[in-house]
């Protein structure tokens, strides 16, 4: 599909995506708002993977920084100690920026390592960034927990409920055009040269460690954004919600919708929230199908169904679930009109 | 008698791609034949299907007249044909010796490697036996034996793979891109070499080859192949003297009278 | 010397992934996962066996459960990218996680030590059960190493890790000598996970931890070095144990991390680190 598009095709989408909460009951609207907060960090983590063949599993660390600085600017001083009581705006703008100086700070010593070494340090980055949360427990409220964060306020209105919704995947969308507009541009081409081989990227006079920096500084400040929208959702924090499960997660969301796709990044986070959600309520109940749950269902079926479902998928969709859909289409259409070399 | 390779119409894709467009070819027992054409014309594509990494979309390949048409690689090289890859890849962190052993384990892996180890340590010294001949071969071999093979020349690896690939006593060589990177002289010798082994151990080739002159030398009959396609084929002298395959490959049509 | 234990596991476990990864290029989420099912196994089986019978027969059902294992996560042939692997071993990793659950419960599971008596070394108290993890740590360890360097098998795995498109031409069997590095990755882990357990009880949620440490034991090396994942698995379990006395114990694993990411980057000075 041509860029333009494309183009009219999020729009359009995004149109209806951001009308949607409205039409939604409120069980259902603080899952649509989680699937919108995690389609805008795989859309940045794809660009990462896809486009530049980065490796992070440590997007969960920006996405509780920018939660957490939101959360410490945001709550006025009556409530936690440390809090700030900034304007709401405010503290949603200087989530992002303070993700980005972070990983840019990081970003340049993190970025000579490569594939494993790469893979690994984010790891560690997430369980760093734990480790903080816990020992700055003045700062971040430690185990208990960070509490009174106010809803979002912009020109003194309240966004909460609906609206929240909407300004989360009114965000989504504006990302996903930023992301396809960049795909098409030069830089993007840039992006793709250094993804398939830094070598030959770096010969052709392509400034393969500045590329690779301002992708991890644009995909850790969407992941702080999203996750400053998170803290405004949950209005209260602690770091049970920022397990290493989620940087694992955002990756398997980008993989299973489609590796080197944006469109496939909204997918995979979509249908791995809806997934996860689905898992965690079939847990709850008391029986299924006639048998009595024990008592650690509700994990064993978010835990172990949610492995299993993760493999069978993989096995069928080893591209992601969009480029599978799309190389089925491919052969239906091929189906009907012959092989070429029976056309000969 | 059927030829020992017979390829029919052979057809090979890469998703929508069409790497090879319906290509036949022929070979008989201790012949040498060579495909040559352009970049991108399918040639490691070809033998790539003939040696099992890739299945066809269509067509079929026998050997020796058994139809092994998208068979894996281990069932093709005990049916006695073996490749010596473009750009070698060797084992580089094995040592030399190590790299030719496993030429004759591969033949013998099927499926259980149980097996295979028991069938390897009891037919040691048959294996010792091949091992020597291939050092008699290639002595450089002999001199490296200890040593990684990542550690080696192009050209010494070159040797290596070849030496791999006879050790699993194959009745065909088919071989792809041997110029590769390889100083003139070093491949004059493996020509030579090679040609050797051709005429005393009836050993048959089949050589993929950018190399039109190389191809045309060491070879006794070729195909041309562009764009997935067989354009000509012929004996080496004939397509040498063809017009179009000198100005194509030959540098031809620009002879200076003096 | 507690760190010294929990390294030794750590390092055995690395060394799996290592193998693995060497081997088939996957990296293999569901190591830690192999070392909790050693624990578990061993602590079910020691009541009725003897214990080295029983770490036998642990070893041995764990390295078949790895060969199943490995077998999925390779996938099908041709069409499974090694991405794909990876998160097939996380799904993997997940559902054992889930069936230790059932089974055993979320309460931690130990079992006696191989003697209560410590020893006395010149002045030196030793408890036997570290000697003896130490001890087959370093035993295993070498001999994974001499298997891999003098035995045809040991050949075969290491031309797969080098060039599995070469060893398929060659006639091996990829496919199948992938799952041989599964099981004696699990086999090793399992290892690992049952000599600790005495000193560190195993829960279903253990596996994590383990594969993180595994992971950057591991990493120490790039994921290709035998030897580094051994030394990368002893300083993590030394470091974690040196500052548990210190910091709360939320930071053990993080400072772990940052010693093993400095070393990295102190290496990759000397080389190119990819």
């Amino acid at each position: 599909m041509r860029t333009a598009a494309k183009v009219v095709v999020t729009l359009a989408a995004g149109a209806l995506a951001v009308y949607l909460p409205f039409t939604l009951g409120p069980g259902n609207l603080t899952l649509y708002t989680l699937m919108g907060l995690a389609a805008i960090v795989a859309i940045g983590l794809s660009l990462l993977m896809g486009f530049a063949g980065q490796i992070s599993l440590g997007q969960g660390a920006f996405y509780a920084l920018g939660a957490y600085v939101v959360g410490i600017l945001a709550t006025p001083a009556d409530l936690f100690p440390k809090g700030r009581g900034l304007d709401p705006l405010l503290a949603l703008v200087a989530a992002p920026l303070a993700c980005a100086l972070v990983a840019a700070v990081l970003g340049v010593p993190l970025l000579r390592l490569r594939g494993h070494y790469l893979a690994f340090a984010t790891l560690a980055l997430h369980l760093i960034a734990l480790a903080l949360i816990f020992t700055w427990e003045s700062w971040t409220g430690g185990q208990i927990g960070l509490i009174g964060i106010p809803p979002l306020e912009v020109a003194g209105r309240t966004v909460t409920g609906e609206w929240h919704a909407a300004v989360v995947w009114g965000i989504a969308v504006v990302t996903l055009l930023i992301g396809l507009s960049l795909v098409a541009s030069r830089a993007g081409r840039a992006l793709r040269a250094i993804a398939t081989s830094e070598t030959a990227a770096a010969a052709a006079g392509i400034n393969v460690a500045g590329y690779k920096l301002q992708l991890f500084v644009f995909s850790a400040a969407l992941a702080g954004l999203a996750g400053g929208m998170y803290a405004y959702l949950l209005q209260y924090l602690s770091p049970d919600a920022f397990p290493l499960i989620v940087s694992i997660t955002f990756v398997v969301m980008v993989a299973v919708g489609g590796m080197g796709s944006l469109y496939g990044a909204v997918l995979g986070a979509v249908a791995i929230t809806w997934l996860q959600d689905r898992l965690q309520q079939l847990g709850t109940r008391q029986e299924l199908l006639g048998f009595d749950l024990p008592v650690q269902a509700p994990q064993v079926f978010s835990i172990g169904v949610f492995g299993a479902i993760l493999i069978g998928v993989m096995l069928f969709f080893p591209r992601g679930l969009l480029p599978g859909l799309q190389e089925l289409a491919r052969r239906a259409r091929r189906g009907r009109l012959g092989t070429l070399a029976a056309s000969r | 008698m059927s030829a020992l390779l017979e390829v029919d119409e052979l057809v090979v894709t890469y998703g929508p791609a069409v790497a090879v467009d319906g290509v036949s070819v022929e070979l008989k027992e201790g012949e040498r034949v060579a495909l040559v054409g352009p970049n991108g014309a399918g040639k490691s594509s070809l033998l790539n299907a003939i040696c099992g990494l890739v299945k066809p979309a269509a067509g079929r390949v026998r050997v020796d007249g058994r139809d092994v048409t998208g068979v894996a690689p281990g069932r093709i090289v005990r049916r006695g044909v073996t490749q010596v890859p473009e750009g070698r890849q060797v084992f580089p962190s094995l040592p030399v010796e190590a790299n030719l052993l496993l030429g004759a384990y591969g033949r013998d892996f099927r499926r259980e490697p149980l097996l295979a180890t028991l069938r390897y340590l009891r037919r040691r010294s048959a294996i010792g036996e091949r091992l020597e001949r291939v050092y008699a071969l290639l002595p450089a071999l002999r001199e490296l034996r200890a040593r990684p093979a990542g550690q080696t020349s192009g050209g010494e690896q070159q040797m290596v793979a070849i030496g791999r690939a006879l050790m699993a006593e194959p009745r065909l060589l088919a071989i792809d891109e041997l110029s590769l990177g390889l100083a003139p002289l070093v491949v004059q010798n493996l020509s030579a070499f090679l040609r050797r082994l051709n005429e005393d151990e009836g050993v048959a080739l089949l050589l993929v080859e950018q190399n039109a002159l190389l191809a045309f030398e060491l070879c006794e009959r070729a195909y041309v192949l562009e764009a997935g396609r067989t354009v000509l084929t012929g004996t080496s002298a004939e397509l040498e003297n063809n017009e179009l395959v000198r100005r194509a490959y030959l540098g031809g049509g620009l002879e200076v009278e003096a | 010397m507690i760190g010294i234990s929990t390294g030794s596991a750590f390092a055995l476990v690395g060394i799996g992934m290592v193998l693995i990864h060497r081997t088939s290029g996957i990296v293999n989420f569901a190591q830690g996962s192999f070392a909790v099912l050693g624990g578990l196994f061993m602590v079910r089986l020691v009541d009725d066996l003897p214990s080295g019978v029983a770490g036998l027969v642990t070893v041995v059902i764990v390295a078949v459960v790895g060969a199943l294992m490995g077998l999925i996560a390779v996938g099908i042939r041709g069409r499974t990218t090694a991405l794909a692997s990876l998160i097939i071993t996380l799904g993997l990793a997940l559902v054992v996680s889930s069936l230790e659950l059932l089974e055993f419960g979320d309460r931690p599971h130990t079992y006696p030590a191989v003697s209560e008596h410590a020893w006395n070394v010149r002045g030196v108290v030793i408890q036997p059960q570290y000697a003896l993890v130490i001890g087959v740590t370093i035993a295993a360890s070498l001999l994974l190493a001499l298997a891999l360097r003098r035995t045809i098998v040991g050949h075969a795995l290491v031309a797969c890790a080098d060039s599995s498109r070469a060893a398929e031409l060659v006639g091996l069997n990829v496919r199948t000598l992938a799952m041989i590095a599964f099981a004696v990755s699990a086999g090793l882990a399992a290892l690992g996970g049952l000599l600790v357990t005495p000193v560190v009880p195993v829960n279903y949620d253990s596996d994590v931890a383990i594969a993180v440490n595994a992971f950057a034991a591991a990493a120490f090396g790039g994921l290709g070095s035998i030897g580094f994942a051994f030394v990368g698995g002893l300083v993590l379990g030394i470091s974690e144990q040196l500052v548990v006395g210190y910091v709360d114990p939320q930071y053990n694993l993080a400072i772990a991390l940052v010693i093993m990411l400095v070393l990295i980057g102190w290496r990759s000075r000397h080389e190119v680190v990819t």
